[in-house]
């Protein structure tokens, strides 16, 4: 690989470390791993082949078309169910935004030891300023590599001395001890939700179009989703591995986002805690842009106006002002005390109903021979994709009740 | 258009992007005006853009629409071809499209850097 191509794969790790790995993967894998051990192993597995397989279709589409998802759910779906799935999907933009707004505070907090509350304003300041000066590829690049501080996790999975053959046990689907079958059930959905959450293809494939990716991309393309979730597949496995070793044998419940970083410094020292608040700021901010981007592509792409950073941020004026008012709501929403982990369960949950419409336009239109030409879906692309639709089909059912029958993971 | 093609005007234009001549998007094709519907060749017209012409696009829409200006009427005859967007032989500006945006950019326009 050149140089180039290594700076080109910033997209899919900063999709990777600030979309699959966020506040969700922080508090569902730690919380499923203090409960469950080793046992939902597998599922990060499913979730990063099923993340895989939808962010290549998208991000070919994409390229091929330059046309965007939100663009294909418009014209797939048509007015009255794509408003549907605006609506549905702001709104979790939105809660989602807000619990990695509440993840950027709580870092600054045990990096700074400055009060939470007037964090929470200078988080969100440092993100906008942020997005408002750097170029797109260099928002990629900043917070996709210093989000890697979360390798330490790796390091800290490893130096924990798992018991490997139960590690790999936990590989293999089955039968399950330590809590009820719905408890067991809800860390499923909410690990496949966290994964293959719709905000990371919403941002992956405009990031492909502002990235100005096409027909002679489509290898990296595939290069971009298999390394940066096959890298984000490996850090949640990682937290899981921690959680049990740490958390599961002394009953230690992770309530607190800052848990993950001392089992960090726990095994690897003052460094360890260093490098993971760091990487825990750095991916949740990712996350936290992320997601305001991903609800002013939406709302872009639907009502077909101008977008992108690639414009001037006065000649696109209601893209621009569509993601400051995310910021600013979701300002609102932390300031007003929401439990940032309460809120991350809320939006993972919620992100889960909304899957379906988001990932069936991206199926029909990548079999679409019309727009996609030679690149059109494969039999594999087509067997996993058709597969892992009937996988969220059934989570997108399953998940609010089973929320409610276990008070949110609690039994 | 200048040669005669055959387009699904429901599956190819209605709800799809509209380019204008710089290559920049305008807005969606939201519904679409036909005239000699009761005849043997209905022709499309127009193409309405944004505002109420979201009233024929079921409840949501109407609700929509109540809260919106009116649509734009762009003519069939500004249309330069029809493929996976709709490209337009104009500049939006001269078409009376993208107006939010300028609108808009009296405020944002004030932001430094902008």
């Amino acid at each position: 690989m050149t140089l180039k191509n290594v700076l080109a794969v910033a997209l899919g790790i900063f999709a990777a470390i600030g979309g699959f790995v966020d506040i969700g993967d922080l508090v569902f894998d730690t919380q499923a791993g203090a409960t469950f051990g080793f046992q939902l192993l597998w599922v990060v597995v499913v979730g990063v082949v099923g993340i895989i397989v939808y962010s290549e279709m998208c991000g070919r589409v994409s390229a091929v078309s330059e046309r965007p998802v939100f663009d294909l759910v418009r014209e797939r779906a048509g007015f009255g169910a794509g408003l549907s799935t605006l609506i549905a999907s702001e709104f979790v933009n939105l809660m989602t935004c807000a619990a990695e707004v509440g993840g950027v505070a709580l870092c600054l907090k045990l990096l700074s030891g400055l009060p939470y509350r007037l964090l929470i304003p200078l988080g969100v300041l440092g993100l906008v300023v942020t997005c408002w000066v750097l170029p797109f590829r260099w928002i990629e690049r900043v917070f996709g590599y210093l989000g890697l501080g979360l390798l330490v996790f790796v390091v800290a999975a490893i130096k924990l001395h798992p018991d490997w053959g139960q590690v790999a046990h936990g590989f293999v689907p089955g039968s399950h001890s330590g809590g009820s079958l719905l408890v067991y059930l809800y860390f499923v959905v909410g690990i496949l939700g966290t994964a293959m959450g719709p905000y990371e293809v919403y941002f992956y494939s405009s990031g492909v179009v502002e990235d100005h990716w096409s027909l002679k991309d489509l290898g990296l393309n595939k290069v971009t989703a298999i390394i940066g979730y096959a890298l984000g597949g490996t850090l949640a496995i990682a937290l899981i591995i921690v959680a049990a070793v740490l958390f599961l044998p002394s009953g230690i419940s992770p309530q607190f986002l800052g848990t993950p970083a001392l089992a960090a410094e726990h095994s690897v020292g003052q460094v360890g805690l260093l490098l993971a608040l760091v990487g825990m700021l750095f991916a949740v901010g990712g996350a936290a842009i992320e997601t305001s981007f991903a609800g002013a592509y939406s709302l872009a792409q639907f009502f077909g106006w101008k977008w992108g950073k690639k414009e001037r941020p006065a000649a696109a004026s209601r893209f621009t002002l569509s993601w400051l008012v995310i910021f600013a709501l979701a300002f609102l929403v932390v300031m007003s005390g929401y439990d940032p982990v309460k809120l991350t369960e809320y939006s993972v949950i919620f992100s889960v109903v909304a899957l379906p419409l988001t990932y069936l336009p991206i199926l029909l239109v990548a079999n679409d021979r019309a727009y996609m030409g030679e690149s059109v879906n494969g039999k594999l692309a087509n067997f996993l994709g058709g597969l892992y639709f009937a996988v969220i089909v059934a989570i997108a059912i399953a998940a609010i009740p089973l929320m409610l029958l276990t008070n949110g993971g609690q039994g | 258009m200048s040669k005669v093609t055959e387009v699904d005007i429901a599956l190819s234009i209605l709800d799809h992007q509209l380019v204008d001549s710089d290559g920049q998007n305008c807005g969606k094709g939201d519904d679409l005006e036909i005239s000699g519907l009761d005849g043997d060749s209905p022709e499309v017209v127009a193409m309405l853009v944004g505002g109420n012409a979201w009233r024929s696009r079921g409840r949501l829409g109407r609700l929509a629409a109540r809260l919106s200006g009116n649509a734009v009427h762009v003519p069939w005859t500004e249309v330069d071809s029809v493929t996976s967007v709709v490209t337009l032989k104009r500049p939006a500006t001269e078409l009376r499209l993208n107006r939010g945006d300028e609108h808009w950019a009296s405020i944002v326009g004030k932001l430094p850097g902008s």
